[in-house]
């Protein structure tokens, strides 16, 4: 039962107005809550394009962000640039990240491939903290003070914003048109040809699919989603070190992604959702005390098990993925 | 020239911890193809069971042979429970559970544990010998010699028994070794244990001078990648000498090169690896797959 | 269409929360809520002991009645030492919790992360575990934040001079520093305290990052350089890791351990050949130290950790640094008066004249002044002999 092209349109729509809607019913907290849910949204749809539509794992997404909110860091405190005009260069230098990387990549398939960006992602933190000169080393960059509304609040045609509400404002005018260009990309010609190429790289080369092109098309931009999203993460928390991009980022974006429906973007809100929100479930759990970090990691983990054995199980949405063994 | 000796030896000694653990990487990617990205997370687990023997008072040897058993036990389990059930999915969704499974045996392990580092008493004593002003302990050397045993025993299993040729055959030809009366199923689970017993090796060997803490491994698993990748992700002797040279690499590159220091270490095992899968993927010792059309 | 369920269920079990009435958050007539942060889990979990004792010191205080009739209620959440966690963790405990200061939050880089927007939102981030001077010493940019620990700076000065008191001629100093704000705060210190002998007699300094697992090779190459003085500029595990590997290659210097690696649950670890005769520097009472065995406040510590710390063990230096913040803590609460306001909190802990903690070595006075804003700034010299502290030399000053 794949959803018609009439069900996915009355999702957009359905989706865009609870979220024009919501921070008027929601409390603050929840609100800049919600603004991070949009950044991880951004980073899931960009790991979706290359995972799920391209087949490259990645388990280094996290490093990619990481060069977004560093870009986003440095032009802000290094050289004054207010948050919002970063974002694009975020973007672009995200973008050219990921076809650098996605090069080389080339060579590596498979298993081969998620080791090394699983390598990329656990060594990112100590190769920031070796530049410091750059990177601010372990201390890291404080952008406050650089900050549309310096954290404080921001007026907008006349009306007044918290900051809150400013942060969930723009990160979701920023996720949902994200989430339209990329629907229009693995919808296009674009999105058939890395498809093609995912699901039988021979097959696809005697079409006349320039294999090489389209993967390391969409290395870059699934890593110039990935650089926006860092960009986001950093103005959200104000600040940005390199621990803040620990390997377990990296692995919680594949767990949304993959849980949010294999790899499909339409269901990386829930991804999203659920790594910012499965700590407070967990926590409502009878036994267990929010104080504990073990019981939270644990059931993070486990829910990505259970959605890997159970999902195939279920459903026939995930299809594309078992088209070859 | 004594500095240098010396850095070769403690590296020998870091070494063989990298190596155990690229072992039971190596055997499971051996036996079912799969890379276990939970193998590190598995030996920290292992660990944290011996050391709750011996809290009970339970002797060492005792308790660690307990551990083995127990942790086979534990490795069967999770192929037939976790593993089985996406048999013949591809690639990418296996190593996506193995994924899954690392976060949630690192979330019991704190769970159970917390989240403080334990010491941990090991069988060999951190006296040092001194050979020529070279020093080294009783406990490197143990390790190195323990390694050297297990992949002994290993080489032994794979290539002179005939449990080993039907490990083998199950990973390379299921289909095929069906039809000739191997029991695929036993044999995959059989790998998973196996490579748990080793990673319990690597992570009881480990513990004493890593200390004991949920994220004891988080690291060397990715040393052990490097070791299994560089010495070939097919081959039991390429994960060894693999994790030995590399050992002895990480130490001479960060004391004779300033700039790598002590803080990039984990940057230049991440260079081994994409050095050796972008030049010669099969490593060392691998065989060099053809890829047939 | 997953999206769009999942988007119900969330509004569903959103709170709707209305603006809060009361003048000051966190406050009301029986209760007062403070919240913190720290590394649960993670590489630093040893250190969360602070926070344990802070809230055990603080559950007693509650059984004899509170402090002007209110109890604390102390939050706090674990940030796994990501600063990013502690960002939003300290949002969620000022937007979510509603508490009415931050108190005891652990870690020199956390603190740094929540600094900026904590005072932008005039929330009293009071007594922070963390030694890096920039907590007291920019106040007048970050009025609302403040320290408590001596600087690690000055410990270090403190360990140069007595160097240079000691072994002026012959010294030759090896130093493994954790390379983030506090192991580089402590080679600052040291450096000046050398002052122009610095580069004659400090032969060589290796840093190393937290997430490695071992520094093994970074202790191998401190020996070759010929040195006969040791500085261990690191944290748990890496501390012992480094009197451990000194031992196994036979190097025996003079040691120097920073305050934050010295508890002697930690030091009975090390090889106790080598460690013989290190030295460091104490401020609370380390209750392993037989000269506190019968004092009356580690007395009160082991009583407090037995009934509100389960598990917990009384000779835990980290349980009792929590409690003498603590204890600080509600001293300024108390000064703060029965009309408690932030501002009323921030004057009481810029105002601090506490002569007698209970938990900090007798003659330690905690003391502030609103231009003056680190709170304890003495601490005596200890050496390690036969398997415990032995203090000597009399208070020193720390003031930076």
């Amino acid at each position: 039962m794949r959803p018609t092209l009439a069900a996915k349109w009355v999702a957009v729509v359905a989706g865009t107005a609870i979220v024009i809607a919501l921070p008027f019913v929601v409390s603050q907290f929840r609100a800049v809550q919600l603004a991070t849910v949009a950044v991880y949204f951004i980073a899931i749809v960009g790991l979706d394009i290359l995972t799920g539509y391209s087949g490259q794992i990645s388990l280094g997404h996290g490093a990619l962000m990481a060069v977004g909110g560093y870009t986003t860091g440095i032009l802000m405190t290094h050289h004054g640039w207010p948050d919002l005009a970063t974002i694009p260069v975020a973007a672009l230098v995200g973008g050219a990240v990921g076809v650098a990387v996605g090069i080389p990549a080339l060579r590596l398939h498979g298993l081969y491939l998620a080791l090394a960006t699983f390598g990329v992602a656990v060594a990112l933190p100590t190769i920031l903290k070796k530049f410091d000169h750059f990177t601010g080393g372990s201390t890291g960059l404080s952008l406050f003070s650089h900050l549309t509304g310096h954290g404080v609040g921001v007026t907008i045609l006349g009306h007044r914003l918290t900051n809150n509400d400013w942060l969930y404002a723009l990160t979701w005018s920023i996720a949902i048109p994200l989430f339209l260009l990329a629907w229009w990309l693995v919808s296009s010609a674009f999105g058939r040809s890395i498809r093609a190429v995912r699901d039988n790289e021979l097959a696809a080369a005697a079409s006349g699919v320039n294999r090489a092109t389209y993967k390391v098309a969409a290395f870059g931009v699934s890593a110039a989603y990935a650089g926006v999203a860092g960009a986001l993460y950093a103005v959200v928390s104000t600040f940005v070190n390199p621990d803040t991009f620990p390997i377990t980022l990296s692995l919680y974006l594949l767990v949304g992604a993959v849980v949010g429906g294999y790899g499909s973007i339409w269901g990386a809100a829930l991804g999203a959702l659920l790594i910012q929100f499965l700590d407070d479930i967990v926590d409502v759990l009878p036994g267990i005390d929010p104080k504990q970090a073990g019981p939270r990691t644990f059931f993070f983990g486990a829910v990505l098990v259970v959605v890997m054995i159970v999902l195939p199980l279920l459903t026939r949405l995930t299809n594309r993925v078992y088209t070859r063994s | 020239m004594t500095e240098f000796l010396q850095q070769v030896v403690s590296g020998l000694a870091s070494g063989g911890i990298y190596g155990s653990l690229a072992l039971a990487v190596v055997l499971i990617y051996r036996s079912t193809g799969v890379v276990n990205f939970a193998q590190g997370e598995m030996a920290t687990l292992s660990a944290f069971v011996c050391w709750t023997f011996m809290d009970h008072g339970v002797a060492f040897w005792p308790a660690f042979a307990l551990t083995l058993v127990l942790s086979f036990f534990g490795g069967v389990a999770v192929e037939t429970v976790f593993v089985r059930p996406v048999q013949g999915a591809p690639t990418l969704a296996i190593v996506i559970l193995t994924i899954g499974l690392l976060i949630m045996v690192n979330g019991l392990t704190t769970w159970i544990w917390g989240g403080a580092a334990k010491p941990f008493d090991g069988p060999f004593s951190t006296e040092p010998i001194d050979v020529g002003g070279v020093r080294f302990s009783k406990q490197d050397l143990g390790v190195i010699v323990v390694s050297l045993i297990v992949i002994a025993l290993m080489w032994l299993l794979f290539s002179r028994t005939k449990l080993g040729l039907g490990l083998r055959a199950a990973a390379v030809n299921p289909i095929e070794s069906r039809l000739v009366g191997v029991r695929v199923a036993w044999m995959l689970a059989l790998g998973w244990g196996l490579a748990a017993v080793l990673g319990a090796v690597a992570g009881v060997m480990a513990a004493p001078s890593l200390f004991l803490d949920p994220n004891m491994m988080q690291t060397v698993l990715l040393y052990a990648f490097a070791a299994a990748v560089l010495g070939g992700m097919d081959s039991p002797v390429g994960a060894v000498v693999g994790g030995l040279l590399l050992g002895v690499l990480l130490n001479l590159v960060g004391t004779y090169i300033d700039w790598v220091g002590g803080q990039l270490r984990l940057a230049t095992a991440l260079a081994v690896i994409l050095v050796v899968l972008l030049v010669r993927p099969a490593g060392l010792f691998g065989r060099q797959a053809v890829q047939r059309v | 269409m997953k999206k769009l369920a999942a988007l119900i269920v969330l509004l569903a079990c959103a709170p709707v929360a209305l603006a809060s009435s009361s003048a000051t958050p966190g406050v009301s007539a029986k209760e007062v809520v403070v919240g913190s942060s720290g590394p649960l889990s993670g590489e630093a979990a040893a250190a969360a002991g602070v926070l344990r004792g802070a809230e055990a010191y603080f559950k007693y205080v509650n059984g004899r009645g509170g402090v002007n009739g209110r109890k604390i209620t102390f939050k706090y959440l674990d940030d796994a030492y990501d600063p990013s966690k502690t960002v939003e963790n300290v949002r969620q405990l000022i937007q979510q919790d509603q508490v009415f200061a931050l108190f005891g939050v652990v870690g020199t880089n956390s603190n740094l992360a929540i600094r900026d927007f904590t005072n932008a939102a005039k929330v009293p981030v009071v007594f922070s575990q963390s030694g890096a001077t920039t907590f007291g010493k920019d106040y007048v940019k970050y009025p609302y934040t403040i320290g408590y620990l001596p600087p690690y700076a000055e410990e270090a000065e403190i360990y140069a001079k007595h160097i240079l008191a000691t072994n002026p001629k012959k010294a030759k100093i090896a130093v493994l520093y954790q390379s983030d704000d506090y192991g580089k705060d402590l080679l600052a210190g040291l450096r000046r305290g050398l002052g122009s002998k610095n580069a004659e007699l400090l032969v060589k300094a290796v840093g190393y990052d937290p997430t490695t697992s071992d520094v093994q090779s970074q202790v191998a190459d401190l020996k070759a350089s010929g040195a006969n003085t040791f500085m261990v500029f690191a944290f748990g595990k890496f501390a012992i890791q480094a009197v451990v590997y000194a031992n196994k290659l036979g190097w025996k210097p003079s040691l120097y351990i920073n305050d934050v690696a010295s508890a002697t649950a930690i030091m009975q670890l090390m090889p106790q050949s080598t460690v013989q005769g290190a030295i460091s520097i104490a401020f609370g009472k380390d209750p392993a130290t037989p000269k506190w065995a019968n004092d009356p406040g580690t007395k009160l510590a082991g009583q407090i950790i037995k009934k509100y710390v389960p598990g917990g063990n009384p000779k835990d230096g980290f349980l009792i640094a929590g409690m003498a913040s603590a204890y600080s803590f509600a001293d300024a609460l108390k000064k703060a008066g029965k009309n408690l306001t932030r501002e009323g909190l921030m004057k009481a802990v810029t105002n601090m004249n506490e002569p007698a903690n209970p938990f900090l070595l007798p003659g330690i006075k905690v003391h502030t002044t609103p231009k003056f804003r680190f709170p304890v700034t003495q601490v005596s010299l200890q050496r390690w002999q036969k398997g415990h502290w032995v203090l000597f030399g009399g208070l020193q000053s720390a003031r930076p």
